[in-house]
């Protein structure tokens, strides 16, 4: 497991500020989702228990396999929610006193660790756009640099203008202490 | 066409396997790439107990079931 207080290639004298997930309502409507397909069995034997004379599950193969079928359909439905919850929460932002680290899990066994260092950071813009995002006050971060990765995309965070505000101090800090390191 | 009832129960059996591998790859991920924190064990935690709590259901169900039966398809599908 990841320890916060050993990051991958830990700088001398480096400390978190601030992890950052997206924000919770992209795993909320993943939730509600899920809540839906777990419920459709229900609908389905409502609705045909109680307009036919059809009595589906009752038959000597038919209640076995409703139960079998109804047993593989929430597992698999909770194993794929739980690659959703893996997926929202293995994507994630840290942002040190040096640094940000960008790590995104793409998929299983594909997973892609980016870093910026903050003096090298040149213009930070957050954007929000959209009713829940207004409403919710999550949005989009874009982190420019000079680097080989030009751009740093913080997506659906919250509160956007705060991470930008954070960002813009931390990084004239940075700059301040590593003088002469911008250049190369 | 008559086949044994248990052809399902392997069926089922098939399906668990192949679920077993998924969750295993999924719990090997949180373990290895998650932070060191109460939220990545709870969460591991709470997707086991929920497993297990749609095993014992169905485990319940499934274990009045006869499955030596020989049974004809189309003929007793619906009662």
């Amino acid at each position: 497991m990841l320890s916060i207080y050993r990051l991958p290639d830990h700088l001398p004298g480096e400390k978190v500020i601030k992890i950052i997930r997206k924000d919770f309502f992209v795993l909320f409507k993943k939730i509600v989702l899920f809540v839906i397909l777990g419920g459709l069995p229900f609908l389905f034997f409502f609705v045909t228990n109680y307009s036919s004379t059809l009595n589906i599950g009752e038959g000597l193969i038919a209640y076995p396999l409703t139960i079998i079928f109804l047993s593989s359909y929430y597992l698999f439905l909770w194993l794929f929610f739980f690659f959703s919850f893996i997926d929202y929460y293995l994507d994630v932002w840290i942002i040190t006193n040096e640094r940000i680290i960008d790590i995104k899990q793409e998929g299983f066994f594909a997973r892609t660790i980016a870093e910026l260092r903050l003096y090298r950071l040149q213009d930070v813009t957050s954007e929000v756009k959209g009713i829940f995002s207004t409403l919710l006050g999550y949005g989009n971060v874009y982190a420019q640099t000079a680097g080989e990765k030009q751009r740093f995309f913080f997506k659906d965070v919250p509160r956007p203008e705060k991470i930008r505000d954070l960002l813009i101090k931390i990084s004239e800090d940075s700059r301040k202490l590593h003088k002469g390191e911008e250049m190369t | 066409m008559t086949f044994p009832l248990y052809i399902l129960f392997f069926l089922y059996g098939f399906f668990l396997l192949l679920w077993t591998i998924f969750s295993l790859i999924a719990l090997y991920h949180m373990f290895k790439f998650g932070f060191k924190t109460f939220t990545t064990l709870f969460s591991m935690l709470v997707y086991l107990l929920v497993s297990f709590a749609i095993f014992y259901v169905s485990s319940y169900y499934l274990m009045g079931v006869d499955w030596t039966l020989n049974v004809s398809i189309l003929k007793n599908f619906i009662n």
